[in-house]
């Protein structure tokens, strides 16, 4: 489920098959020339991602917003943040908390997350329409999909 | 107990996994090439509201295989691909099946197979719904009706498929 109208309907009458909450980490900023298109390029598969975990996994498990961060801000004032989004999950109750990101910094304060780190390496640029992003997508997502089941 | 010791262990199997998969990523990215090879059989046929999923009738068998194609949709904002799957299979007849794979109880997706203690059955892995090879629901599970059908036709060997109906009203 989405936090949509559409969906938070059916959400509210199935609460208790809804356990799981995942939160896509994405850091935003305009200031570094050099690291702006890939920063959005991994911005954009990483919605991607999320959404298509999403599909595959809707009936049990909610995708928040994005969280949007500024990449050279303080990682401590944002680990309280997004500790603070987990915190009102986990008070309703959510029972699992996942957070799926492309930023490295976060597998260093992985500890100090109320969650489940899940971070994804390496994509640095491609095309999103072509196949092989599909397909690789695809992929990525089963693989994702078998990780957070073995939560449940 | 066991299970739990099985789970730790599958956990961690995932989890390294999960991180060696920044190789693959790099790779993925090096061959764009392919995608000139492999996109007529997935372009869209100008057939009505069905779609040429890129699936050959004659590579249809008994044991269902899941189908993903892509299809337009607009709707009052943007105009976008969006996917579809369908599990695919001949029954008994000899006709061609095509069955949403999205359960109906709160809308994951099942899998043919999906838990080995559930050979022969459509397995729901977010609260263990389950479904007959035809699509009906079992009893006893969250689910309550059968998983629904996709109108489906086949032209020069190649699947068409189009919207999915609840049982019933196909
Ligand atoms: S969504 Fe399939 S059993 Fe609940």
């Amino acid at each position: 489920m989405q936090w949509i109208k559409e969906d938070l309907q059916q959400y509210i009458q199935a609460k208790e098959y809804v356990d799981t909450i995942i939160v896509p980490l994405i850091p935003y900023h305009l200031s570094q020339d050099s690291e702006l298109e890939k920063n959005a390029f991994q911005s954009e598969v990483l919605s991607i991602f999320a959404k298509e975990i999403e599909k595959e996994l809707s009936g049990r498990v909610m995708l928040t917003p994005n969280y949007h961060y500024l990449k050279s801000g303080s990682k401590e004032e944002e680990l309280k943040r997004i500790n603070s989004w987990a915190g009102d999950a986990l008070s309703q109750p959510f029972k699992n908390v996942f957070f799926v990101t492309f930023d490295s910094t976060w597998k260093k304060n992985e500890q100090a997350l109320d969650g489940t780190l899940i971070w994804l390496p390496g994509i640095q640029s491609g095309d999103l329409k072509s196949n092989e992003m599909r397909s690789f997508i695809h992929d990525q997502v089963e693989q994702i999909g078998e990780f957070i089941k073995s939560y449940w | 107990m066991s299970e739990k010791k099985q789970q730790v262990s599958r956990r961690q199997f995932l989890n390294y996994t999960l991180t060696g998969v920044g190789g693959f990523m790099a790779a993925g990215m090096l061959v764009p090439m392919l995608r000139m090879a492999v996109d007529p059989v997935l372009q869209e046929s100008s057939a009505g509201d069905l779609v040429n999923v890129g699936l050959a009738v004659e590579d249809i068998t008994t044991e269902p295989q899941r189908v993903d194609w892509k299809i337009d949709q607009v709707d009052a904002w943007y105009e976008s691909k969006v996917g579809k799957s369908a599990w695919v299979y001949k029954n008994d007849n000899d006709e061609v099946v095509a069955l949403s794979p999205i359960c109906k109880h709160l809308g994951c997706v099942v899998s043919w197979e999906g838990s080995e203690d559930y050979p022969d059955q459509f397995y729901c892995p977010c609260h263990g719904g389950r479904y007959h090879k035809d699509g009906q629901n079992i009893p006893g599970t969250p689910p309550t009706a059968a998983l629904d059908v996709y109108e489906s036709k086949v032209e020069n060997g190649m699947l068409y498929l189009g919207r999915a109906h609840p049982r019933g009203e196909a």
